[in-house]
């Protein structure tokens, strides 16, 4: 109770990080996951550079060899046509075919090749980038599964899921978005570079609008990251608005707040209306000039190139192919621009990433754990244990009993008196001093977690059902249990009944949180879940909710039944299950007041024996 | 599809503004298409200048420029069409974008206002996140089609028309040709494109199942803890995301195959513009500008070809989206406000909070047995009336019927005399209030969740009803009073608090009746004691009905009606039922023995 009850602390796993356009430090550790892969993102690498390569030899193809050579019949000589022309002559001798003719195939085949080789490049890389995060995701989720109770008392469950989901996502986003570059520069680089060996006057005039682009997009992104700001902001309120409002229906339409509620959700629509107008504004206006700048360029080159044609400078075919080759030059920016997004959400989220990965909150596990028996004796001592969740504020005060083996115990007291706090140290779900709790007579911090969790079955009030088949949620992925003894286990605690009574018997699928069963219905199928483990010792939080009286009946057979050769610890809420009990302790305030039978503690005339007088004067009066 | 002129209204408000911008994105094809003729005219000047230096031999100096002027036109048109279709895309495409933000605004609120008159069919018909989705996702969607794909999909239209109409001007005999393999870049563009919808429809539950895995094992990971199952919740979860990576892999195979095979077909079109524009232009019947603005047509031509298919997909997309929306704006709220649909409206005065029932059924669309049969009773005004029962009795049930949050299917409910659903709907909430056993507060602060129905409520009412309530205390022990914030941004009150608000929240209102459906499951017995006590002086004659299957509850009544069945079997004060022996009487007997609740215990011993 207590711990949850704490106010979860936002500092910790901040949800507002706005991240910064680059850090290399944190590409440096996704490359870690990248690594494994590296054969096949240099393949990848590989691939493109091949296609790129083509990609720019197919208007030197067109250009230089079927219009100047084979139409024009000007194949000049200075100019440079990376061997085209050879090619096509060696091909036009090796079929017998006319120039026209051949040309057509060297353009169909090139064509072909270059393309089947982008198509490579983008599947190996799609392939790398999508199983390293695929191991990334896997290795978060692994992290995020071995961190302590006291850790999810601090961060809200859905911070920690949108870390494990979209922030992986995003970064997904990113690392393709990086291919994609890789893709566009590099044809970017063979254009520039096949344009200056034609002219570098030209390419120079071309160049300069490289700044221009830059400081245009630049702005852009200025602007524009404010609005999206609050776009993602209105979008979320709208959002959560509409999450309460629907949750809260009967609530709203019994108070009649209707109208006024719908004022509240209009206004904030309005709000985002506008955000939005003004962004497509944006939007509109830079998608638009960075369209059209391509064919700015193409005013440049005729009016620059077409000069240099008639000064005989450089021939026709080198000006058509400039115009050609003017979408590879710029192609690259306009990525970059639309990236740029993607980019800096992406270091958010890698920063919300590697922020939850280096969180290593962990229960202290022992150096050299204690192996147990095959079978424990159940036998736990409890000496002068103090604990809090706090340092300054202990729950649990000096509390020492024993319990011996097989001995059924219930603790009693009221809320905030430390019992719930006693079974969570019991699962050593929290770090406490050592040598405060035996088992066995081994201190419990010398025994591995998962080994005490082993031999310590706790049915917490809060018991989880998970969505799947009822036989899953008996078995919870242990796989040594078989079906058998899963159904066995629910027999045993009067759960086979209603289970047989549903549509699929133990195939029926539950929702999540078992919401189409009873809340006795599923105690039974706790108990059944916790019976099926065999634990050696077993903690059973009561559940305080009421339960109709004939499930109660079951329910109190059925506990009798798991308790049978068991240690036995329960925090007991109804009278019925305390005088099953071999001894009671009251608990208060974090301190032990009382421990005995029924009978002593009646006999003492203490607090347990008012407490019993007073509930039923209570009730008869 | 036909679901689509739905969105009509919603255009025909800015019909103006949708025209002006289509008639914009037409002129701005038309300006583009004109830069390849402006090219073609650059190359042609460039190769009569070049001719004409083959027949002079030698170019001069000044002639050359002469001839370079030829080229200041061609380049300045080029600029100006540049400048005229940025400025015409600009303006006509914030216009249409514009529409699709404004109906998106509208249709959410459209939405919002419907699902508030909705009642509990309603919701068990549409989850919560069913609808959530709905009004975000399916509401993008619409907001998608009015402002992407009409705009695109007329551009497209515009560019194909533009771009066939000048390639055939410039040659019909080449023109006819080049378009032959463009139809079958159409089907292969569309055959793809439903496979990748279909893949990332895929790839999308992959997500979701993803998501679903995490939230909950993450909500259940102190039962994953506690029995030890980290391991195998890791490599279960190994396999799911394992499978993600791989429906994705697939998804990327056939998107990038899709991006291969475009221009490998396109390639034949840029084949047959080379081998037989080649060969018009040996013969002399086109120019070399005219070939090279070919080419451009091509590229300018392609693109529509390529997303013809895609549109295809868009507009469907948008159709599902409109069809979703629509089935919640066409389901006609259960709960008809007869009074307030009537234009005469009648005014009605205060209630005195005397109750009347009168063979009053009940029953659930999806059973065959009556919930609630012959109800039949009469209550005072100021009288304190506790209904008690066990679960699935019909009490809830019962008290729903009050508010008309469900309709009965025969009977009445009289309020002074008055068949309740002769009421205005807000009328009658006014005057009755349900405090509801799931206590729903608001992320809000806590002095709003009280007085949520008004909150320009004073102060002083506020507390005073936290006081009947017993949670003056809990109020005072945060440091931010009555403006302490609620929820996951603030603090998380205990169950018994959250029930102890919601009542506050009930006993503000001071309505002449209120009902209270078991709102004290999570409050303890001592703290029950005394706000029950307390009840009788805060709400002197007023009426109040209070359901509960705690006898502990039942017995601070004047009169209690035990419900089994759905009917009532015995009615009459605590003593009086315990004498005749009933019902009653094994209930309290029972729960004395059986059921004692420890909490009992724990809250007596506060005492000593």
């Amino acid at each position: 109770m207590n711990a949850t009850q704490k106010k979860l602390d936002h500092s910790i796993f901040d949800a507002d990080i706005h991240g910064q356009a680059m850090n290399f430090q944190y590409l440096k550790r996704i490359m870690a996951w990248v690594k494994p892969h590296a054969l096949l993102v240099c393949t990848s690498i590989l691939l493109v550079v091949l296609a790129s390569l083509l990609a720019v030899f197919l208007p030197v193809i067109i250009t230089r060899v079927a219009i100047d050579t084979i139409i024009l019949d000007t194949p000049d000589a200075l100019m440079p046509d990376f061997g085209m022309n050879s090619v096509n002559e060696w091909l036009m001798h090796l079929t017998g075919f006319e120039g026209i003719v051949t040309v057509c195939i060297l353009y169909g085949v090139t064509t072909i090749a270059c393309h089947g080789l982008y198509h490579l490049h983008r599947v190996t890389f799609a392939k790398t980038v999508l199983f390293a995060l695929r191991d990334m995701r896997l290795d978060l989720f692994s992290h995020m599964e071995h961190r302590p109770s006291s850790f999810y008392d601090k961060v809200a469950v859905g911070r920690v899921m949108t870390r494990i989901t979209n922030d992986v996502q995003a970064l997904f986003e990113l690392l393709m978005g990086v291919g994609m570059l890789i893709g566009e520069f590099v044809p970017f680089f063979l254009a520039l570079a096949l344009m200056l060996t034609i002219d570098v006057e030209l390419t120079g005039y071309l160049l300069l609008s490289i700044p221009i682009f830059g400081v245009i997009t630049y702005f852009f992104r200025l602007a524009t990251r404010k609005v999206y700001r609050q776009i993602r902001n209105t979008v979320s309120q709208l959002n959560q608005n509409l999450q309460e409002n629907l949750s809260g229906m009967q609530v709203v339409q019994l108070s009649n707040r209707e109208e006024r509620n719908l004022q509240v959700y209009s206004d904030i629509n309005e709000k985002n209306s506008k955000q939005e107008v003004h962004a497509i504004q944006l939007e509109t206006g830079y998608g638009a000039f960075m369209d059209n700048m391509v064919n700015l360029a193409l005013a440049v080159i005729i009016w620059v190139g077409g000069s240099a044609v008639l000064s005989d400078a450089i021939t026709l075919g080198s000006v058509i192919l400039f115009t050609q080759f003017i979408d590879m030059f710029i192609r690259p920016i306009r990525v970059l621009g639309m990236q740029y997004n993607i980019l800096f959400r992406a270091m958010a989220s890698a920063e919300r990433i590697f922020q939850a990965l280096d969180w290593h909150e962990q229960i202290r596990e022992p150096k050299t754990p204690v192996r147990l028996p095959g079978r424990v004796k159940g036998k736990l001592e409890f000496k002068n244990l103090t604990f809090g969740y706090d340092d300054n504020q202990p729950v649990l005060k000096d509390v020492s009993f024993n319990v011996k083996p097989g001995e059924k115990l219930a603790i009693v007291g009221p809320t905030g008196s430390g019992k719930s706090t006693l079974i969570r140290l019991l699962g050593r779900f929290y770090d406490f001093s050592d040598d405060r709790i035996f088992l066995d007579g081994h201190d419990l911090n010398s025994i591995h977690s998962t080994e005490v969790r082993r031999r310590i079955g706790v049915v917490m009030q809060d018991f989880h059902i998970f969505s799947g088949s009822i036989l899953e949620n008996i078995v919870l992925g242990n796989q040594s249990i078989t079906r058998a003894a899963a159904i066995s286990a629910a027999k045993s605690v009067n759960a086979h009944e209603f289970i047989e009574a549903l549509p699929d018997g133990y195939d029926t699928e539950l929702v999540e949180r078992g919401q189409n069963l009873s809340q006795g219905q599923r105690q039974l199928l706790a108990f059944a879940r916790v019976l099926a483990s065999d634990p050696e010792i077993l903690i059973l939080d009561e559940a305080t909710a009421s339960i109709d009286t004939e499930t109660e009946q079951l329910i109190q057979e059925a506990l009798e039944h798991l308790m049978q050769g068991r240690t036995s610890i329960l925090i007991a809420h109804r009278l019925q299950t305390i005088e099953t009990a071999d001894r009671v302790l009251v608990l208060k305030d974090g301190k032990v007041k009382e421990l005995g039978t029924h009978q002593e503690l009646m006999a003492l005339r203490g607090v347990y024996y008012t407490l019993t007088q007073l509930q039923f004067q209570d009730v008869s009066s | 599809m036909k679901v689509l002129l739905r969105l009509t209204p919603y255009i025909k408000q800015h019909i103006w503004a949708f025209s002006f911008g289509l008639f914009g994105l037409l002129g701005a094809r038309i300006f583009e298409a004109l830069i390849p003729l402006y090219v073609k005219m650059g190359i042609d000047n460039i190769m009569a200048a070049q001719s004409a230096n083959e027949t002079g031999d030698i170019l001069s100096p000044e002639s050359i420029a002469i001839a370079q002027t030829t080229l200041v036109y061609p380049a300045l048109a080029i600029c100006a069409c540049v400048v005229a279709q940025m400025v015409v895309t600009i303006i006509s495409r914030i216009l249409i974008r514009r529409i699709g933000i404004y109906a998106a605004f509208d249709i959410r609120n459209q939405l919002y206002g419907h699902m508030q008159r909705q009642g509990p069919a309603f919701f068990a018909k549409f989850s919560i996140g069913d609808l959530m989705a709905r009004a975000i996702n399916d509401v993008s969607l619409i907001r998608q089609f009015l402002a992407g794909t009409t705009r695109l999909t007329s551009v497209l239209v515009f560019t194909a028309v533009v771009g066939l109409g000048f390639m055939f001007s410039l040659s019909a005999q080449l023109a006819l040709i080049v378009i032959l393999p463009l139809p079958v870049i159409s089907v292969v563009a569309w055959i793809y494109s439903k496979h990748i919808y279909k893949q990332s429809h895929i790839v999308q539950e992959g997500f979701s199942r993803l998501s679903t895995f995490v939230q909950e094992n993450l909500n259940g990971i102190r039962t994953v803890q506690a029995m030890a199952q980290e391991q195998d919740e890791v490599r279960r979860f190994g396999m799911v995301n394992d499978e993600f990576a791989q429906h994705n892999q697939t998804l990327f195979i056939t998107n990038s195959a899709l991006s291969a095979w475009m221009p490998i077909l396109a390639a034949t079109a840029t084949l047959i513009i080379l081998g037989y524009g080649s060969h018009l232009v040996t013969t002399g019947e086109i120019t070399l500008g005219t070939f090279a603005a070919f080419f451009s047509y091509l590229a300018l031509l392609l693109w529509p070809v390529r997303e013809a298919g895609a549109m295809v997909t868009q507009w469907q997309r948008g159709a599902s989206g409109t069809q979703r929306v629509f089935e919640v704006l066409d389901y006609e709220p259960e709960i008809r406000d007869y009074a307030s649909e009537d234009s005469a409206n009648p005014e009605f005065p205060e209630l005195t909070g005397k109750v009347s029932v009168r063979h009053l059924y009940y029953q659930y669309v999806d059973k065959n047995k009556y919930a609630l049969e012959d109800i039949n009773f009469d209550v005072e005004p100021g009288e304190t009336i506790a209904i008690l029962g066990r679960v699935g009795s019909g009490k809830s049930t019962l008290l729903r019927l009050f508010v008309r949050l469900i309709d009965p299917v025969k009977g009445d409910i009289l309020l002074d005399g008055h068949p309740i659903n002769g009421f205005p709907l807000d009328f009658l909430r006014h005057q009755v209030c349900l405090v509801l056993q799931d206590p729903f507060l608001f992320a809000d602060s806590l002095g709003d969740n009280i007085a949520y129905d008004r909150p320009d409520r004073d102060v002083s009412d506020i507390w005073e009803s936290a006081d009947a309530a017993a949670l003056r205390e809990t109020i005072e022990n945060f440091p931010e009073g009555l403006q302490t914030i609620l929820g996951e941004r603030g603090v998380t009150l205990s169950g018994g608090q959250k029930q102890r608000t919601a009542l506050a929240r009930g006993l503000v209102r001071m309505t002449p009746l209120l009902i209270l459906d078991d709102c004290f499951s999570a409050v303890d017995t001592e703290t029950e004691e005394h706000i029950l006590s307390g009840l009788k002086s805060v709400r002197q004659n007023l009426t109040t009905l209070l359901v509960s299957h705690r006898v502990s509850t039942a017995r601070h009544a004047d009169r209690i009606i035990v419900l089994d069945e759905g009917k009532i079997v015995e009615m009459g004060s605590h003593q009086a039922l315990l004498e005749s022996n009933g019902f009653y009487a094994d209930l309290e007997k029972a729960q004395r023995v059986k059921g004692g609740m420890l909490d009992q215990i724990e809250s007596d011993e506060a005492k000593i």
